[in-house]
């Protein structure tokens, strides 16, 4: 699935950055830079993918 | 989604704000000091449309230095535009400098989004 970070910013000003795509807390890592260079953060919110695990591939041998 | 952030805008950066001014045909900052109505601010200077004092912008704090004696010596909305400008041209430089696509649409409520297409490489923003 394409990864994607959106930033939607109102005619106040003010900034909403949502990732999506990512599972895990991968999308904090890749949205923190541009979280940091917009200014104050003001609410998080997580959504369900969030709590996903990122799937990794494991080989069990049984003797 | 993944998890969803909401930020206030800060001007920190100021290739951003030259860019933001640019984007809104102000003229460019100038740095030094201005008088306001009352007092003195030091920063990047920028004159807003139809504003009788400029604001001044401390680019190290993020704070905004102005004197608009609420809103009849200048229309709030001016310096609310300059914020959305400055944060589209600071998320688009910080993502370019990522490496990463770009691209901008305005939605009917005069919101900008910007999307940014992450590498399959995770190439972090």
């Amino acid at each position: 699935m394409t990864r994607t970070i959106e930033i939607t910013i109102n005619p106040k000003g003010e900034a909403t950055v949502q990732t999506k795509g990512f599972a895990g807390a991968s999308c904090k890592d890749a949205s923190r830079l541009i979280e940091q260079a917009l200014g104050e953060k003001t609410a998080e919110q997580h959504t369900a993918e969030f709590y996903q695990t990122q799937v990794t591939s494991e080989r069990v041998r049984q003797s | 989604m993944s998890h969803i952030v909401s930020i206030r805008t800060q001007i920190r950066d100021p290739a951003a704000l030259a860019a933001a001014c640019v984007r809104l045909g102000l003229a460019q900052p100038t740095q030094g000091k201005a008088r306001l109505y009352s007092s003195e601010a030091e920063g990047h200077i920028v004159q807003l449309p139809y504003w009788r004092y400029p604001v001044v912008i401390d680019t190290t704090s993020g704070q905004i230095s102005m004197d608009n004696f609420n809103g009849h010596w200048g229309n709030p909305s001016e310096l609310d535009k300059l914020l959305q400008a400055y944060g589209c041209e600071k998320a688009k430089i910080e993502a370019r400098r990522a490496g990463h696509n770009v691209t901008e649409q305005t939605l009917a409520d005069g919101s900008i989004k910007l999307t940014i297409q992450v590498g399959a490489t995770g190439g972090a923003a």
